[in-house]
């Protein structure tokens, strides 16, 4: 369809590729000319007075061109008038939030020196948490991806994160693209202006204390590509950043991925597929001028496996002239097959000189069926901590070999981080959220909990370092499934995984939970199994092959939010489908007729949000096999869903009492039990049945959508083959089919809404067509028709605002899946004006669009697990803002003595004393965070009524004085 | 934090119509049958306990009186025989009567107890003391055969009548005669009642078919008839004195009081209906019938929810209750051969004594000494906690805290971990054929067919359903091969038993030569799936002409 359409491509397109963008917005019409013109000239003749663009809109919308849209000119002149109106229409009506969330990276968190805050590095960000109270302080955004270096195949990702080690309060940040960052978190300082050095790839980085000219003075040691089987380690201090130049240490003729350093930078090791380099500072006697008198000797010594993760624990020792040397160093590795090795007291077995050491015996501890995917000493040196994908975390006692377990934890754990005193744990689990457990109880004393949708990652897992008999997925092939509960519009219900791996093991992935996520903190709130889970239990067959969960495709909540429709979907993997062949059917078609889709509705608790099961219907949509379940909406006005299948029957579904042999049953608190059942059936008229002369086989595969109109009195539903679907419109109240409008489609159906008389259908085109006057209002045709790119197209109404937005990706061209580095476009309309309202281009792939509840803005979540809003002006987005932006953020002073500590040795006792008194007053406000109060939660005080029916001036005063007056603390 | 280990969830599967309902077992639960035949084969003719027949009206002297009462009266012939409630033993006989008893009730202080005779007599009997009940009272004013006698719930000294002279009485205790005569039936006036909440007004059914409401306040005739096609043999007031039942003939009328018309006509019972009975605190009706069967009704749409048969026609029954709840213990049911069932259900700390008794009677016919050993350390260690509990209690008066020996929480109950069965810690721990061997044995006492295909669902999903099933030799792996026979045609088990076939077919196909057995069970499997499709294909036709019909009548 796509080539059909370029050579009609006129001038315009030539003139945006000049702009450097790909394509035009393009309408197409449908009716008569003369429709078409007339709405055109109402829209033009609105008034153009507001302001030029704001700032609030990213460069690439600025444009005002999207790359989503595709316009057939016909050579028409009113309609050439009417894109130019376009380029010069005003945007500053909707603007896009900042995102916030993210991922958390597989890099290790970072305690702060007094252990009040916890740095954990996202994907796009650096975000500091307060380890008392688990509350978001800060958020650095850095801008990792640019957007104008989409055509790189590899996007720039952070590979390292390290506290400074001469002065705290700063954090270095790298990027593989050779950024380096030097943050002061405390601030959140230096995001702009990062040391750009210049690298093929950098791969990691440590931040080593060194002494120079008798300061301490940070050096970060940079593991960067030097070719494409060779990599350097690199020196650099802050003049060396500056100059671009660093010291180099060491080139390897393979690539090893991993980099630690100890001790101040006396020692280095760098871990590469089953070889260990081990560097040690050669001390000359001499003072350390600059960078470019480190000099390390380096041994080389072969590990039995894949190293995935090391660390290193040295005990240093006083020299007779009052410095410090290392006395013996402890060595563990962790490996991609699920041994650990010990190496105790290790320089003493490597060779005097010799660079390549015999292999070396270490002590082996194997527990582990699967990676280790983090193994770090405890304080003492007397244990180990380890875990991995069995979602186990194992402390090992080293003298007696005894394993204890802390098992069951959510999901697999990717890092884990002893605090600098030892007293807690740090972990950062898969489904990306981080914990700190006590070392004494191991109970988690703070809990960040993130969104936990799939994202697209930089780096490959560590399982994939061994050939598995399974592949994971690396593209976002469905969308994440999203909605909210109308009655709580804070909370965002999302259907997810057990974490990025345990989810992304079959043909799609699997999405067996629900996790609520509350949008105004920012925290997962709780997650609900929705379909079957096994988190207890082990997740792979005998076989090795991973046990594939569930997958949510649907999900709606009635109008009262009282009740949640689910649909999930599961087939057998075909590797068990060998056997059941029988005469000439593949094993694809013996997985399709055991598919299990279950159609299952929840009552939700008023009290905590809890989900209870209350029916689930096995064969909702049935023909010969289980029919795929293409939408399922709520009503409007009351407790009904309705239910499109590929079987091309719409069915309602209404709660009943229950009833068990003519008796109303009732629960163990005596409320009465409903059950969901199918109230209505309405058969779909099939394609063949309007036009004859189209013979449409019944293997065809159907796409449609559903959607109620606001009163809840007419279903539309478009159901049919890509060929051309039809749209049927369903009286509700007696399922007689009112009307039939065909070609409003085409291609395969995306979604339909309604919204007041106009009826929007996406599918390869986006069309919204008015019901009462029974005329399309404008068209437009989708350019990108790529398969992944179908499946990732949204659509969302809000009716606050009356107003849609429709997201799309926007593959790499040199990519035939949505991978790493596609970008997306979100464009707001409004439903009178075919002019689009906003055009933003996201740097990351989109997977849900929902209207906001409440509001007349919209939110998206994209692949990178962050949500954006966007909000019509004047309107404060309901979402988290960190301690820091709302001022909230404690007093200086309180940082101030470790500051002083650290930096001004000499500091007097006097001047230590003063400090210590400021944070004894400080103390007081410790708890502050209570009276954090978000701008929304006044503007709903005063914006409860209008000015003349406003409650009295004096409960006005209580209840922004109840918002602001701390509550006693109960931490 | 780290979640808690679940055993693996049972399949739900639909509901199908299900063989017994949670109602028909608890009147199931009414067992322990005690009969008693009544003197000379006696027919029974009522039942009664007082607090029977109130609802939540009564006073709360008259509350604390019934709650006292372990005696119920059941009439037979020319006697009234005491029982006790809690013992279900004859306490004594009353047989001072000249002629046939009727309707003998006790005052619901257990006290008194008034009959009627067939002489038209009415006695009042002391029934609290001694052995021999003494005559308080007679009269003898009515003139045909007393049928009822009632005492009112709300007041300990009125009592009602009624006789086949056409009339029902009034009775103040003390006085010789009636306060207030009501006439106006036609017939023989053969049941009544107080209404409950509503002391002033009495109702009546007679032989000439009709229902008369009668007010005590209001002078004249009745306030309200209703007439029926057949005589009413019983009326019961429901607990709320709006709704009314009365037996007519072979059907139960439910009448509204309030809005004074019929809601609804029973005709469950194929002959007449002679008694009726609240239970489960008036949520529930019981009614008797000459057809022998006793029928459970649930009062809101009158649906029968539980029945049984009797061997003779039932002339009495009554639901009796006991305890602070007024829960049902009883079911006393009388009959024409005279013969006196009592059914009984127990409840609360008595039933899981009983069931205790139950299994170690079990075991000792068992001769299973190792197990009634374990009882019975048990017991003896239960008992030694509850003693130094009790010694440490008495110590206490000087320490602040006790800490009981055993480690029961704050609830009393043992807090403990749910213990996997067997099967379930095979399950979780890989050894999926040795969890399937113990889930299908058929012969197990724990064998649920709903385990087994939860089991092989689980397998499937967990793509170890080959691994379980590989591997087995001719002795373990025919009992697979029955399971499968007997449930694959079972639609809910259907598509599971398939795929077990299939994969059975395709490991052990090969050895079907050298074992009969493995040949004898697969042709029986194969036989039973070609009747099944034979079924479907019938089914199939039979659909098909069906619907050829259809669409003939739609065109004609």
């Amino acid at each position: 369809m796509v080539e059909l359409r370029t050579p009609r491509k006129t001038s315009k397109a030539s003139k945006m590729d000049a702009n450097g963008e790909t394509a035009s917005l393009k309408k197409r019409k449908r009716e008569p000319k003369e429709e078409t013109t007339a709405s055109q000239k109402r829209q033009r003749s609105k008034p153009k007075t507001q302001p030029a663009a704001n700032g609030t809109v990213d460069d690439a919308a600025d444009s005002q061109e999207s790359t989503l849209f595709e316009q057939t000119t016909n050579g028409d002149l009113e309609l050439t008038d009417a894109s130019n109106g376009l380029t010069t229409r005003d945007t500053s009506a909707w603007k896009v939030s900042n995102p916030m969330g993210g991922r958390m990276l597989d890099i290790d968190p970072i305690f702060s020196l007094d252990e009040r805050y916890l740095l954990i590095t996202y994907n796009t960000s650096i975000q500091v948490y307060s380890t008392e109270d688990s509350l978001l302080v800060r958020r650095i955004t850095l801008p990792v991806t640019k957007l104008d270096s989409g055509a790189e195949l590899s996007s720039p990702h952070i590979v390292a994160s390290a506290l400074s080690a001469s002065a705290p309060d700063f954090l270095w940040v790298a990027c593989s693209d050779g950024r380096i960052w030097h943050l002061n978190w405390t601030t959140g300082e230096g995001a702009e202006t990062p040391f750009t050095i210049d690298v093929k790839k950098v791969l990691d980085m440590t931040v080593e204390s060194v002494d120079i000219r008798d300061k301490q003075e940070d050096v970060l040691f940079v593991l960067q590509k030097f070719t494409k089987s060779s990599a350097q380690i690199v020196a650099y201090d802050l003049k060396a950043l500056q100059k671009k130049t660093g010291k180099l240490i060491h080139t390897y003729d393979e690539n090893p991925q991993l980099l630690r350093s100890a001790a101040g930078g006396r020692l280095i090791v760098a871990a590469a597929k089953e070889t260990l380099h081990i560097g040690t500072l050669k001390s000359k006697g001499k003072t350390v001028k600059g960078v470019d008198d480190l000099e390390y000797a380096f041994h080389s010594f072969g590990v039995p496996d894949l190293v995935t993760c090391l660390d290193i624990r040295p005990t240093l020792q006083t020299t007779k002239k009052g410095g410090v040397e290392i006395q013996f160093v402890d060595l563990v590795i962790g490996c991609a097959r699920g041994a650990i090795y010990v190496y105790g007291d290790l320089l003493s077995k490597l060779p005097g000189n010799a660079t390549k050491a015999g292999p070396i015996q270490p002590r082996k501890l194997h527990w582990h069926r699967r990676a280790v995917h983090s193994v770090k000493w405890s304080e003492d040196g007397n244990y180990l901590i380890s875990g991995g994908a069995e979602t186990v975390l194992v402390l090992w006692q080293l003298d007696t070999g005894k394993r204890e377990f802390l098992p069951h934890l959510s999901a697999t754990i990717e890092n884990i981080v002893v605090s600098p005193k030892g007293s807690s744990y740090a972990l950062h689990l898969d489904d990306n959220s981080a914990m700190v457990l006590s070392t004494a109880e191991m109970k988690p004393t703070t809990y960040v909990s993130g969104i936990q949708s799939l994202v697209l990652s930089d780096k490959p897992s560590k399982e994939s370092l061994v050939r598995r008999v399974w592949r994971s997925v690396d593209e976002i092939s469905t969308p994440l499934i999203t909605t909210s509960n109308p009655t709580n519009p804070s909370q965002l219900f999302l259907c997810v995984g057990n974490g990025q791996q345990a989810s992304s093991t079959g043909n799609a992935p699997s999405t067996p939970l629900l996790q609520v996520f509350d949008v105004s903190s920012f925290q997962g709130v709780g997650k609900h199994p929705i379909a079957r889970t096994n988190p207890t239990d082990a997740n792979m067959t005998s076989q090795g092959a991973p046990i594939i969960e569930p997958r949510v495709t649907k999900m709606a909540f009635s109008h009262d939010g009282k009740w949640l429709a689910s649909v999930d979907e599961w087939q057998p993997p075909e590797r068990d489908l060998e056997p059941l062949l029988t005469g000439s059917k593949t094993t694809c078609e013996v997985s399709r007729e055991r598919r299990e889709i279950y159609l299952k509705f929840w009552e939700v608790e008023a009290e905590d949000n809890s989900l209870q099961l209350v029916s689930r219907i096995n064969e909702a949509h049935f023909t010969t096999e289980s029919e795929t379940i293409l939408d399922v909406v709520s009503d409007p006005i009351s407790s009904r869903f309705a239910s499109l299948g590929t079987d091309g029957v719409v069915r309602f579904w209404s709660p009943k009492l229950r009833r068990k042999d003519g008796l109303a049953t009732t629960g163990p608190e005596g409320h009465q039990l409903r059950t969901w059942s199918c109230s209505r059936a309405v058969e779909l008229p099939a394609y063949g049945q309007l036009e004859e002369a189209v013979e449409v086989s019944p293997k065809t595969p159907r796409s449609g959508a559903l959607a109620f109109s606001e009163d809840g009195s007419v279903l539309f539903a478009a159901y049919g083959p890509s060929s051309g679907a039809v749209v049927a419109v369903i009286d509700t109240a007696t399922g007689a089919i009112r009307d039939t409008i065909p070609n409003l489609s085409r291609g395969e159906i995306r979604g339909i809404e309604a919204l007041s008389s106009s009826l929007i259908i996406l599918s390869e085109d986006l069309t919204v067509y008015d019901i009462v006057s029974d005329e399309v209002q404008y068209s437009f045709a989708l350019k990108e028709t790529s398969e992944a790119a179908k499946q990732m197209t949204h659509l969302a109404v809000n009716s606050e605002s009356r107003s849609f937005a429709v997201a799309a990706p926007i593959p790499n061209s040199s990519q035939e899946k949505l991978k790493k580095g596609a970008k997306s476009e979100l464009v707001v309309f409004s439903v009178d004006e075919e002019v689009p309202q906003l055009i933003q281009t996201f740097p990351q792939v989109i997977t849900a669009v929902l209207p906001s509840t409440n509001s007349a803005g919209f939110v998206a979540v994209d692949s990178a697990a962050q949500i954006w809003s966007i909000t019509e002006s004047g309107e404060q987005a309901r979402m988290l803002q960190p301690l820091a932006d709302l001022n909230m953020e404690e007093s200086k002073a309180l940082v101030a003595p470790v500051d002083l500590a650290i930096e001004d040795g000499e500091a007097s006792d006097e001047e230590m004393h003063d400090a210590d008194a400021d944070v004894e007053m400080e103390d007081d406000d410790y708890d502050v965070h209570q009276a954090v109060v978000a701008p929304q939660k006044l503007a709903e005080i005063f914006n409860a009524a209008p000015a003349f029916a406003m409650a009295p001036i004096e409960d006005i005063f209580y209840q922004v004085a109840g918002l602001f007056s701390t509550r006693p603390s109960t931490i | 934090m780290a979640a808690e280990v679940q055993p693996l969830a049972t399949l739900k599967l639909p509901t199908v119509v299900s063989p017994i309902t949670a109602e028909q077992r608890y009147w199931k639960s009414f067992k322990n049958q005690k009969s008693h035949t009544s003197t000379a084969a006696w027919p029974i003719s009522h039942i009664s306990f007082p607090g029977s027949s109130n609802g939540s009206a009564a006073s709360h002297s008259l509350v604390a009186a019934a709650k006292a009462n372990d005696l119920f009266a059941v009439t037979s012939g020319p006697r009234v025989d005491i029982f006790s409630i809690r013992k279900r033993e004859l306490l004594k006989t009353i047989g001072r009567f000249d002629s046939e008893a009727h309707s003998g009730e006790i005052r619901a202080d257990g006290r008194v107890l008034v009959a009627g005779e067939s002489s038209g007599k009415m006695q009042v009997f002391d029934v609290g003391t001694g052995t021999r009940a003494v005559i308080l009272k007679t009269w003898h004013v009515h003139k045909q055969p007393v049928w009822v006698t009632k005492w009112s719930p709300a007041e300990l000294t009125t009592l009602m009548s009624a006789s086949d002279d056409k009339t029902v009485r009034l009775w103040d205790l003390p006085s010789n005669a009636p306060s207030r005569m009501f006439s106006g039936h036609q017939d023989y006036v053969r049941s009544g009642a107080f209404m409950p909440d509503r002391n002033n007004l009495l109702v009546s059914g007679s032989y000439d078919s009709t229902v008369r409401v009668w007010d005590a306040r209001a002078p004249g005739g009745s306030v309200l008839t209703f007439k029926h096609a057949d005589p009413i043999e019983e009326v019961l007031p429901l607990p709320g004195g709006t709704t009314l039942l009365a037996a007519t003939g072979s059907a139960i009328s439910v009448l509204d009081l309030v809005a004074a018309k019929p809601l609804r006509l029973i005709t469950n019972h194929q002959k007449t209906v002679t008694s009726l009975s609240l239970a489960s605190n008036g949520r529930r009706v019981v009614s008797g019938s000459l057809d022998g069967h006793v029928k459970v009704f649930e009062t809101t749409n009158w649906n029968v929810v539980s029945g049984s048969k009797y061997p003779s026609p039932i002339l009495s029954l009554s639901v009796i209750t006991a305890g602070a709840g007024h829960e049902d213990r009883h079911l006393a049911v009388g009959m024409q051969s005279g013969v006196l069932s009592l059914r009984t259900r127990l409840s609360g700390a008595t039933a899981e004594k009983a069931r205790a008794r139950a299994t170690e009677d079990a075991l000792m016919v068992e001769g299973a000494s190792s197990k009634l050993a374990k009882i019975d350390s048990a017991k003896a260690k239960r008992k030694r906690n509850a003693v130094s509990n009790k010694s440490m209690a008495l110590l206490g008066e000087n320490v602040d805290v006790i800490i009981p020996t055993d480690a029961t929480n704050s609830s009393g109950g043992r807090k403990r971990r749910v213990k996997l069965k067997p099967w379930q810690r095979d399950f979780r721990e890989g050894r999926y054929a040795a969890c399937l061997d113990s889930v299908l044995d058929l012969s197990s006492p724990e064998y649920q067919p709903v385990t087994a295909l939860s089991v092989l669902v689980a397998l499937r999903h967990r793509s170890a359903l080959r691994e379980a099933l590989e591997g087995r030799d001719e002795v373990t792996v025919l009992p697979l091969l029955k399971w499968v026979i007997k449930y694959i045609s079972d639609p809910r088990y259907a598509t599971v038993c398939v795929d077990v076939a299939f994969q059975l077919f395709d490991i052990y196909s090969e050895y079907v030569g050298g074992s009969t057995e493995l040949a004898d069970q697969f042709a029986v499997m194969t036989g039973k799936v070609s009747r099944e499709v034979e079924k479907a294909q019938m089914a199939i036709i039979t659909n098909g002409m069906v619907e050829s019909l259809m669409i003939g009548g739609a065109e004609a």
